[in-house]
Order: C-alpha cells, then sequence, then structure tokens
C-alpha cells in the first residue's frame, strides 16, 4: 500500500492536518467578528489535508539526486545522532553550568568526537572562543549569558 | 519621488565614519560566512542579529544589509575553490570557475568574479535608487486587500519558482504558516495552539526558525561531509592579473546580466539563485561558441556572478519600499529589521530616510569593500577555507544557540531550536525546499492581519478583493504561476 517515500509522508502530513484542525475547531468563536481567529487555522488544516491527499497520489518525481540525498551511511548517521544528543546535553546544562563552561566543553568534546585530532588547537579554541564571547556579550552589546557556577 | 534632501541624508548616513565601519564590518562578516560551504546569507543574517541590539537602528541595518550581500559576493569564493558553492546563488558560478581553477587559472577565475560581482552590484545599486521611492511612492495607497493578494502572490510564486516539486513546495509553505498561528491571536487575543505553554504565548521566533531550517539543518549536511579533504588542499592560486582579452570577453554579459539579475530580484519569489541560472543559461545560448561553457569560459563565469549580486540588491526593491519581501532571505532580513523597531514599506521612505537611503547609499561604500576585500586580499582570505570541519560544525551550532538565547533569554527556545533542526533535516532528506516555510512564517502574521482587516473594511464579502483592481490583478498573477509548472509536467511527459 505505502510503496512510495511520498507516500509515507503525505501520511504524516495528514496526520498532522488532522491533529491541527482537530485544536482548530476547539478555539472559541465570537459572534459579533466577521473574521475570527479560527477562521484562518481552520482554512489552512483543510489546505495541508488536500495537499497531502495530492502528494500520496502524485507520481512519484523525484530525481536520482534526491534520492542519493536519502542514503546517508548509518555510520554518519549514528554521528548526526550523537550530535543532537549533545546540544540536547548543552541545553539542558546551559543555565546550571553557565555560558562559558558548557560553551567550552561543547566544542572541545564535539570537535573531538567528529574526528579532530588536534587536541591543543582544539583546547585554546574551545576557551577562547567562549570567554570572548562571554566578555563581548556581556560588557559590550549589555546581553546578560548565564554565569553559571563559575564565580565571574 | 524621493525628496533630494532625504537622499542626502542617507548619504551623510552612509558615509559617516560610523556608516563606513559597519558597512566594512557587515561585508567582512558576510564574506566569510557566505564562503563557508553550506552557510548561507540565511545564517549569516540570523547570526548577526544579536549583535545588532542597542545599536542604532541605521548603522545596525547598513550592516545587516551589508551581511547579506557580502555573502552573496563571498560565495562565489568556495564555488571556484573548491566546486563546493559557498550558497545556492553560487551554484552557477562553479560551473566555469571550478575547470579554471583546476587549469591552474583559480586567480584568474576570482578575480573575475570580484569584478562580474563588483560590476553587478553597482549597476543595481543605481536601479535600487531608481526604483525604489517609486514604488513606494505608488505603495501609500495600498490597501489591505492589495498587501493581502501581494504577499499571497510571493508566497505562490517562491513555491512555483523552488527547486524540485511545486506540491512539496506549497505543503513547506502551509506548514510554515501554521508554525505562525501558534501564540495569542493579535487581534481577539485568543491563545491558539499553545498547550498552555507560557513560552509559546507570544509565538515563536522567527530566528529559532532561520536557525534550526538553516544553519542546523545545513550542520548535518556538514557532519556528513565532514571527511572531504578539498577543504584542507592548498593550492596555488595562480596571477589574478586579467588581460586586456579577457576583459573584452566579460564586458558584454556582465553588462546584459547585470540588468537581468535586477530585474530578476525585483521579482517575488525568485532571488539570486535563480537569476544566476537563467543568466548562465541565456549567455551560453548568446555565445559564438557555446562549447566552451563549463569547461572553463569567461562568460560563463561573469555571466551568473554579475547577475547573482545585481539581484541581491533587485531584492531590497520590495522589502524597503512595499516592506514585503520576496524569498527567505529577504524574510529573515524583514526579522532584522522588526528586532530593530523598524517597520519597512511605503512609509519608510519619507519616515526614515536616513535608513530607507542610508542602507541604499552604504551599498556604494560596500560594493567598494567587497572589491578590495576579494581582489587583492582573497588569496589570505581562501584560508578560512582550510579550518577544520569538525571544529566549523562545533561552532556554527553554538553560534545559533547563542543568538536564539540572546534574544529570549530562555532554554525553551533552544529546545524549540533543536526541534526545528530536526525538521530541517527530515525536509532536507524528503526534498521539500526551506525558503517558502521561512517565508509564510514570517509573512503569515501580516498576511492573516490584511485579510481580516479587508474582511472587516468589507462587513465578511470576499468581493473586495474582487473589486479592487490591484489585488485583483495580483491574485490572478499569482494564479497564473501555478499554470507554467503544469505546462512543464506536460511537457515532460510528452518526451
Amino acid at each position: 500500500m505505502l510503496k512510495t517515500i511520498n507516500q509515507r509522508v503525505s501520511i504524516i502530513l495528514l496526520l498532522l492536518a488532522i491533529g491541527y484542525l482537530y485544536l482548530s475547531y476547539q478555539l472559541p468563536s465570537f459572534a459579533y467578528t466577521n473574521v475570527d481567529a479560527d477562521v484562518l487555522p481552520k482554512a489552512l488544516g483543510w489546505l495541508l489535508a488536500v495537499l497531502s491527499i495530492a502528494l500520496f497520489f502524485s507520481k512519484d518525481s523525484e530525481t536520482e539526486e534526491q534520492k542519493a540525498r536519502r542514503d546517508i551511511p548509518r555510520k554518519d548517521l549514528g554521528m548526526i545522532a550523537i550530535v543532537f544528543l549533545l546540544i540536547l546535553g548543552y541545553i539542558f546544562l546551559f543555565e546550571f553550568l553557565g555560558f562559558i563552561l558548557v560553551t567550552l566543553l561543547f566544542i572541545f568534546f564535539s570537535s573531538l568526537i567528529l574526528g579532530y585530532k588536534n587536541y591543543i588547537t582544539n583546547g585554546i579554541v574551545s576557551v577562547l572562543f567562549p570567554v570572548i564571547l562571554y566578555f563581548a556579550f556581556t560588557e559590550f552589546l549589555q546581553i546578560n549569558l548565564p554565569q553559571g557556577i563559575l564565580p565571574f | 519621488m524621493g525628496s533630494i534632501e532625504g537622499i542626502i541624508t542617507g548619504f551623510q548616513t552612509a558615509f559617516s565614519l560610523q556608516g563606513i565601519l559597519f558597512v566594512s564590518i557587515g561585508v567582512l562578516v558576510g564574506t566569510i560566512i557566505g564562503m563557508l560551504p553550506g552557510l548561507g546569507p540565511i545564517t549569516a543574517i540570523a547570526v548577526m542579529i544579536p549583535v545588532t541590539f542597542g545599536m542604532d537602528p541605521s548603522s545596525a541595518l547598513i550592516m545587516m544589509a551589508g551581511v547579506y550581500y557580502g555573502a552573496v559576493f563571498g560565495g562565489s569564493t568556495s564555488s571556484i575553490l573548491l566546486n563546493a558553492p559557498g550558497i545556492s546563488g553560487t551554484v552557477a558560478t562553479a560551473f566555469d570557475g571550478y575547470p579554471m581553477a583546476q587549469r591552474g587559472e583559480a586567480g584568474k577565475a576570482l578575480a573575475i568574479a570580484a569584478i562580474a560581482s563588483f560590476v553587478g552590484g553597482t549597476v543595481s545599486v543605481f536601479l535600487l535608487m531608481a526604483l525604489a521611492p517609486a514604488l513606494s511612492s505608488v505603495a501609500v495607497s495600498f490597501g489591505p486587500p492589495a498587501y493581502f493578494a501581494l504577499m499571497f502572490m510571493g508566497l505562490t510564486a517562491i513555491s512555483s519558482l523552488s527547486e524540485g516539486s511545486t506540491l512539496k513546495a506549497l505543503i513547506s509553505a502551509v506548514v510554515g504558516f501554521m508554525v505562525a498561528t501558534i501564540g495569542i491571536d493579535g487581534q481577539s487575543g485568543t491563545p491558539r495552539f499553545t498547550f498552555g505553554n507560557s513560552n509559546l504565548m507570544e509565538g515563536l521566533d522567527f530566528l529559532v526558525i532561520a536557525l534550526g531550517l538553516f544553519a542546523l539543518a545545513e550542520v548535518t549536511t556538514l557532519i556528513i561531509n565532514r571527511k572531504d579533504s578539498s577543504m584542507s588542499k592548498n593550492k596555488e592560486l595562480g596571477s589574478l592579473r586579467l588581460s586586456k582579452n579577457d576583459l573584452n570577453e566579460m564586458k558584454g554579459p556582465v553588462t546584459r546580466q547585470s540588468f537581468l539579475g535586477f530585474i530578476i530580484g525585483v521579482l517575488p519569489g525568485a532571488g539570486a539563485t535563480i537569476a544566476s541560472f537563467i543568466s548562465y543559461i541565456m549567455e551560453k545560448r548568446l555565445a559564438k561558441n557555446p562549447e566552451e561553457f563549463g569547461k572553463g569560459s569567461i562568460k560563463g563565469l561573469a555571466a551568473p556572478e554579475s547577475s547573482n549580486n545585481a539581484a541581491t540588491s533587485g531584492a531590497f526593491v520590495p522589502l524597503l519600499s512595499l516592506g514585503i519581501p520576496g524569498s527567505g532571505t529577504t524574510a529573515v532580513m524583514l526579522g532584522a529589521f522588526l528586532v530593530l523597531g523598524i517597520q519597512p514599506g511605503p512609509l519608510l521612505m519619507t519616515d526614515r530616510p536616513e535608513i530607507f537611503w542610508g542602507i541604499i547609499a552604504s551599498m556604494y561604500i560596500g560594493n567598494i569593500f567587497l572589491l578590495i576585500l576579494n581582489l587583492p586580499l582573497i588569496p589570505y582570505f581562501a584560508k578560512i577555507l582550510q579550518i577544520p570541519r569538525p571544529l566549523l560544525i562545533s561552532l556554527v551550532i553554538m553560534f545559533s544557540m547563542i543568538g536564539v538565547y540572546s534574544i529570549s533569554f530562555n532554554t525553551f527556545d533552544l529546545y524549540m531550536l533543536l526541534l526545528f533542526g530536526v525538521v530541517g533535516f527530515l525536509m532536507r532528506l524528503f526534498a521539500f525546499p526551506a525558503p517558502p516555510f521561512i517565508l509564510a512564517f514570517i509573512l503569515g502574521g501580516m498576511m492573516e492581519q490584511s485579510f481580516r482587516q479587508s474582511l472587516t473594511i468589507s462587513n465578511g464579502d470576499l468581493m473586495i478583493f474582487i473589486n479592487d483592481p490591484i489585488a485583483l490583478s495580483l491574485i490572478i498573477v499569482a494564479l497564473l504561476t501555478f499554470v507554467f509548472p503544469i505546462i512543464k509536467q506536460i511537457r515532460a511527459k510528452k518526451r
């Protein structure tokens, strides 16, 4: 049934449209306005539903190049997943550890894991980058970045 | 037409010490980010937005405009040296630029690209100066129906002109519009799709979407290609000097394509990328020896380079005079305006001449700086391409995080950024173009507002869009843009 990639994607989009429409119909509507807050969302939801059905029945016109783009080696996908988790950890610790420390750790370890073998340059960059940016932001731009557990 | 006083104010702003300083910072940063493969003007503008906080709006916007056209200018360097286009607008540059570099004439190719870009950029600033005020004075009389129709046309144009399937581009635009509806409705105060989460009340910030869909999604491509050794190849550039013959050969394509690029840039939906391809194809058809194209032809390199830079200034026409962006990049540029509290549009020219004319006037200086950066200094700049990819990836992620955090001071938005990074990655995987998404997201609020204003004026009668002659003609054009892809499909089937 779901032979092509487009068909599988269109089912997900259709579910998205249905979920969005369900929420749109829950929006309150008042009698005295010409166009209330619910009109446009409803229209968008129906439009997406129609378009995803059209995608389901459309001929798969993917070029070879587009197919090749999806052909990612398992190893690289794993690497993307690792970087994703690193970012998640970064955000989680961002306010607790503070900008300088967490950024330092992120740059060093993510570059290392991605295969950067020059420890000295890596170390220098991962210290200088957050320190310079921290002071540039807090002193010159007056934008406060989280200080965290460091005393400055 | 614009008053002489306004023009003078603008030139004074641009040619002040501060103006010159910020335009040079802008084009420098733009060139560097544009040069890095994959990182384009959208990322460059989005990353620079936090820097503009607290700056005087005219200096800030002069700088941001510089970042934009600087990125388009810089994109050609990696196209020529690495065959890895820095931005999509310089893909066509690699067709003839890279073969030339392989012949050992990289220096010559860079010089041709720099001169062609400079001419394209400068010619189009002249045209921008003439056209933007004229359009502003016409647009003052536009009512909400015309504005709605104009934005509608922008969205349909970008969808039908996107690479790949028009259907997917439309879906991308609709979903972008849906994301824009998250938050408190500006007119009735009803919270929509917030799931009771107070962080979603004000809606998602455009930086979250721009950096997620473009910068973070690009990171995934960088991760996949991280072992590409071409980055570190240390090739000799060769002489930068051009002979009289070379210059003569450039003359024709550069002149023609500067004008064509500008016109394409003004039109909604099309931009530097489409302009560069059309120019390349046109010059190939006009050339006496088209078989040289693709093998290092001077004409084939000069044409897309003057055209993409001309299109960049052209894109400022609708942005400055109508307040309506026609492409993904100018949509993010509009975001940069709004962050600073400046609403571009027909009133900008009269209300804030120092900004309207300041940006335009600064482009003359910016293009001269770019020529200096890209001609004598290019061998030094090209070294930036040797930055190790793992380090580059880490730094791009960090810049995206800082950019979002400094606008919201909230880790919730960082999680959203990561989420849209994943969305951007999936969109790439399944060939859904991202520019319609960001354009629809940024236009969404404005479109809904003008739609509802129109219907309030007409007391709910949809005929207002048909009775307004400007709105009607724009809607007809918008619908016509869909006819082209259908004709294209039918033609393809016949073959």
